[in-house]
């Protein structure tokens, strides 16, 4: 019989009473084929392979990351808090020893929600794995983190979210920004003025197929993650790059999923979007699997795969080499921020940069100014202040992780300002020195 | 009258029983070589006070089949396997005629790759060539969409000596998905499949001669039920291990169970932990192992521990410890009365339990002696050391029972509702039998702090059950409403539904095709005792416009016991 080379632990959550709307993509069914074919695979009776149940993430765990207007429960349904949950169960599941690895198999997803949440954005509301990522830094006192998002579309959220952490490397694949939603994640976004080259976007043209994905992998994922050396790698494991989901245009197979999670080897995958339920997901999340617990996946091959006609032009070979050549340059000599064309500029002691947001799947716009206090002993106070079309004036004040006493007392002062003044209808404050989450004005 | 028949690894017990109480019981040893005659033995046993007419039902436990597999005296199989793409099959390979044919079903039924039936051909003809007389067909997704192991079923031809004298196919063994558990289930029910159909006609005969030829036989399963005899001969494999199920389904009997508790079943070598939810039994999730095969063999969930009446006592530094070896009989078993114990004798949990007064089995002095001088030996007072060895034996006890409700509360569910609102075991009384049930009450009373009960007729229990077990069976129904099909694999029953066709359509059908199974078995099950265990209704959208449901049933007839014997006895 088999054994896993790598434990390997299964948060495997389907969620089988929730749903965006009946006939939405991110629906009850979305699970159902892949929870069939790892049951009727026997793959938790492998040695070393064990499904468990997730957490609920608390209140506390979703403050820690997000700005939630007017509230988190006004933003995240129990499903929300039950899927961050199971990132956090993933983690610690790896931290305590118990497993080698952990995927948390989990919906809906998180990777377009950012820093202020005021609804659901491309069906996602809470950011499931920077919930992971504070969880690990606040409970296992890790800092350094690399993620790997492979999901076919940008992950903006993350990227807003950890614009101004140098000791987070994002780095996103996903199809153009030209030709697919969110439109964002090109090159030159590479990091906010304390982050630069923490962020790497690498835009991929419609049609590439395993192949390509390899390349980049070899040629520029593999090298930054072992120069920036994270104690965690987490891979956002979107299934939506395969040949046949409806929303995208890709090529990657389940045999390409299963071997690019083999290089890159993250500790911790997180499901995020991927919606040919039937056709893809079944496979692709056992070639996932199996190739994280270190077994062989060399028999998982989904219906309809033709090696010839899910290969790539040669163009997109063409493409992608002067990609990789050009893209590890942005890590290890990134721009000056005056040469970015990303937006924002140094205000007196402040960085400041304005965002509009467009909250598709809630229909909510949003427009945002965030300020970063430029600090020389720490990663700076952030200031954000958001209105919607559904709220009034929002002000959002982190005192980040390690943050020096005069930006402490500075966001501390700014807080309380913001309450006398009465010109925001809502403030929150993040305080990570002091683990103090406050909100006002409900 | 009822008659239950335990035949167990020590001991073969047999009850006579009626509504009155327990009218006739029997112990005799366990003849491994023969098991056919401790069954006899016993059954005379019985007959001896009790006349042959008044019998109307036979209920036999058997380790038959558990034997065959341990002793590894199993038939060859040819295993005729369909596994598609995924996880190679070559790792399952069970045995030497064991054959990978190409050809795939996908996880909604359709078939993706045909079957190649000259490769299919040459496999069978392999198999015959070198004698092999039983088979199993399995396929991936077969309960989905059974189209290849029925094919490979033809080309077996009909049921004969010469060709295949007995097959089984994957999807007969019920709808539940995992293909290498599908594979080791088949391959075991072929394995043992002769013989245990030569031990249920030697059985039938023996019944015969002794005057029972009019009885209703059935045999005991793992999951607290039993089946005709003559389904077992077609499904032996369900037969396997149902010795620890007979014990929790003897204290249903002895008992009104219904909180949440737990149940010890605390015997020479071993105890076996149960757990009740609401009074009712609770059923592995997944199916026993046969040596290192995990099967789709249902069984109740009963963990077991090597703690029992014969385990030794050891010491190490400050520690007591009870078990898990077992260094044969006890003192009090083994020596005469009037008789020294034998130098450095090793005193068991018996032993100890004789010395703090709990209990008084066999010779008594023996066991004081024992515990005294291995006591001496270790620097400790022989009161202090059987004290703490009953102790011992309750905390391992607890431990084990502690891990074990921890998984059951741990279990994966699937939706936010069960998550957030589902209810948590917490039990409520503790329940003895066995051997030593009555010496450890108090032990286990003071560690468990639950309110502790030792029924009556502890002793018997598995007989009891054995005899008062009610039939059970299960199955699975699996629809697809845009395929337009309904499925049910274990009655290998496939017919058309409406578009239209709704999850309340699904559940009357399948309780009603329960039913009506059982009835065509010569069964009679009260409609009460047949439950819904899982209903599931998906929409299928594809491109946003809704397609069809995807509909799964579960149902049973839940285990029970035909009359509770609660208080009474003669």
């Amino acid at each position: 019989m088999h054994e896993a080379k790598n434990s390997l632990g299964v948060i495997f959550f389907p969620a089988f009473d929730w749903s965006i709307s009946p006939t939405h993509p991110e629906r009850e069914e979305r699970l159902l084929y892949t929870q069939d074919q790892l049951k009727e695979e026997g793959l938790f009776d492998i040695e070393g392979v064990d499904e468990h149940k997730p957490g609920v993430a608390t209140r506390e765990d979703i403050e820690r990351v997000h700005f939630c207007y007017p509230e988190v429960e006004a933003v995240a349904t129990r499903s929300h808090l039950v899927a961050a949950g199971g990132t956090i169960t993933a983690a610690d599941l790896v931290m305590s020893g118990r497993h080698k690895k952990a995927f948390a198999l989990v919906r809906p997803p998180g990777h377009h929600a950012m820093k202020v949440v005021h609804g659901s954005r491309g069906f996602c509301n809470i950011n499931i794995e920077a919930v992971m990522i504070e969880h690990l830094r606040e409970k296992h006192g890790k800092r350094r983190i690399a993620v790997v998002d492979t999901d076919c579309h940008h992950g903006d959220g993350t990227q807003d979210i950890y614009w101004h952490d140098p000791d987070v490397l994002f780095i996103s694949l996903h199809q153009d920004g030209r030709t697919l939603y969110p439109g964002s994640g090109f090159p030159q976004e590479c990091g906010g003025p304390k982050a630069l080259g923490r962020t790497i976007n690498i835009p991929l043209p419609p049609g590439t197929s395993d192949e390509g994905y390899m390349m980049v992998m070899e040629r520029v994922v593999l090298p930054l993650l072992q120069d920036f050396k994270p104690e965690v790698v987490i891979n956002s494991a979107g299934q939506d790059n395969h040949f046949t989901d409806p929303i995208t245009n890709m090529n990657l197979t389940a045999q390409g999923y299963a071997r690019l999670t083999e290089l890159l080897q993250a500790d911790i995958a997180v499901l995020e979007g991927g919606y040919a339920i039937q056709g893809a997901l079944p496979y692709v999340n056992l070639g996932i699997c199996l190739s994280m617990a270190g077994l062989d996946y060399s028999g998982v091959r989904e219906p309809g795969f033709d090696a010839v006609k899910h290969s790539q032009r040669p163009q997109i070979a063409e493409y992608l080499a002067k990609l990789c050549d050009a893209l590890p340059e942005l890590y290890f000599n990134p721009p000056r921020l005056e040469q970015m064309a990303s937006g924002g500029k140094i205000e007196g002691d402040w960085f400041v940069r304005h965002k509009d947001i467009y909250y598709d799947t809630d229909g909510i716009s949003e427009a945002q100014t965030e300020e970063l206090l430029l600090c020389d002993s720490c990663r700076g106070l952030l200031k954000i202040v958001s209105r919607t079309t559904k709220n009034p004036a929002c002000l959002g004040v982190e005192i980040p992780l390690d943050a020096c006493p005069a930006c402490r007392e500075k966001g501390l002062a700014l807080y309380e300002e913001s309450q006398a003044k009465d010109g925001y209808r809502y403030c929150q404050l993040i305080n990570r020195v002091d683990r103090q989450y406050l909100r006002h004005g409900f | 009258m009822y008659l239950g028949i335990d035949v167990g690894g020590t001991h073969t017990d047999a009850v006579a029983l009626d509504e009155s109480g327990i009218a006739a019981q029997v112990k005799v040893k366990t003849n491994h070589k023969d098991l056919l005659a401790s069954v006899n033995q016993a059954l005379e046993g019985i007959l001896a006070t009790i006349p042959a007419g008044d019998v109307s039902q036979l209920n036999l436990s058997t380790t038959l089949s558990t034997n065959a597999i341990v002793q590894g005296t199993l038939e060859d199989v040819g295993m005729l396997v369909v596994p598609g793409p995924g996880i190679s099959a070559d790792d399952f390979m069970l045995c030497r005629d064991y054959h990978v044919l190409k050809g795939s079903i996908d996880h909604r039924g359709s078939e993706i790759e045909r079957l190649d039936p000259t490769e299919a051909q040459r496999a069978i003809d392999s198999c015959r060539e070198r004698g092999v007389r039983v088979f199993g067909c399995v396929g991936k997704f077969s309960t989905r969409n059974p189209l290849h192991e029925n094919t490979l079923r033809q080309m077996l031809g009909p049921a004969e000596e010469e060709g295949a004298a007995a097959v089984t196919l994957g999807h007969e063994l019920g709808g539940r998905l995992n293909f290498p558990r599908r594979l080791a289930t088949a391959y075991f029910n072929c394995a043992v499949w002769r013989v245990f159909g030569t031990f249920a006609d030697a059985v039938e005969k023996s019944l015969e001669r002794l005057g029972l030829g009019h009885v209703r036989v059935n045999t005991l399963k793992a999951d607290g039920g039993t089946f005709p005899l003559n389904q077992a001969r077609k499904m032996p494999v369900q037969s396997i291990f149902s010795g620890p199920a007979a014990s929790v389904m003897g204290i249903i009997a002895l008992c009104d169970i219904n909180h949440d508790s737990i149940i010890l079943d605390i015997g020479g070598t071993t105890t076996d932990i149960a757990v009740f939810v609401d009074g009712q039994p609770l059923v592995e999730h997944d199916g026993i192992h046969i040596g290192s095969h995990p099967t789709l063999v249902r069984a109740l969930k009963v963990h077991s521990i090597g703690i029992g009446g014969d385990s030794a006592i050891s010491v190490l530094g400050e520690a007591v410890r009870v078990g898990p070896n077992r260094l044969g009989p006890s003192q009090a078993d083994c020596v005469e009365p009037g008789c020294a114990c034998a130098e450095g004798a090793r005193p068991t949990l018996i032993d100890a339990l004789n010395c703090t007064g709990a209990a008084s089995h066999g010779n008594v002095e023996a066991s004081r002696q024992a515990v005294a001088a291995f006591a001496r030996c270790h620097a400790i007072s022989p009161e202090v050391l059987a004290q703490r060895a009953a102790e011992a034996a309750a905390e391992a006890i607890f431990k084990a029972t502690r891990e074990l409700l921890d998984e059951i509360n741990d279990k994966p569910v699937y939706t936010i509702h069960e998550l957030l609102e589902g209810r948590r075991v917490v039990p409520k009384r503790v329940y003895l039998m066995g051997g030593p049930a009555q010496a450890m009450r108090e032990a286990v009373h003071q560690r468990f702090e639950l309110f502790t009960v030792v029924p009556e007729h502890y002793g018997v229990a598995n007989a009891i059950g054995a005899a008062l077990t009610r039939n059970t069976a299960s199955l699975e129904l699996f629809a697809d409403t845009e395929k337009g099909m309904m499925f049910i694999p274990a009655l290998r029953h496939r017919e058309n539904v409406p578009r239209n066709y709704s999850l309340k359509d699904a559940e009357r059908d399948a309780l009603n095709h329960l039913l009506a199974h059982l009835s065509e078995m010569g069964v009679f099950a009260d409609r009460d005792n047949a439950q819904v265990n899982d209903a599931s209704s998906f929409n299928m959208v594809s491109d946003g416009v809704t397609t069809g449901r995807n509909i799964r049933v579960k149902c049973q007839i839940k285990p029970g016991v035909a009359f509770a014997l609660a208080g009474s006895g003669r």
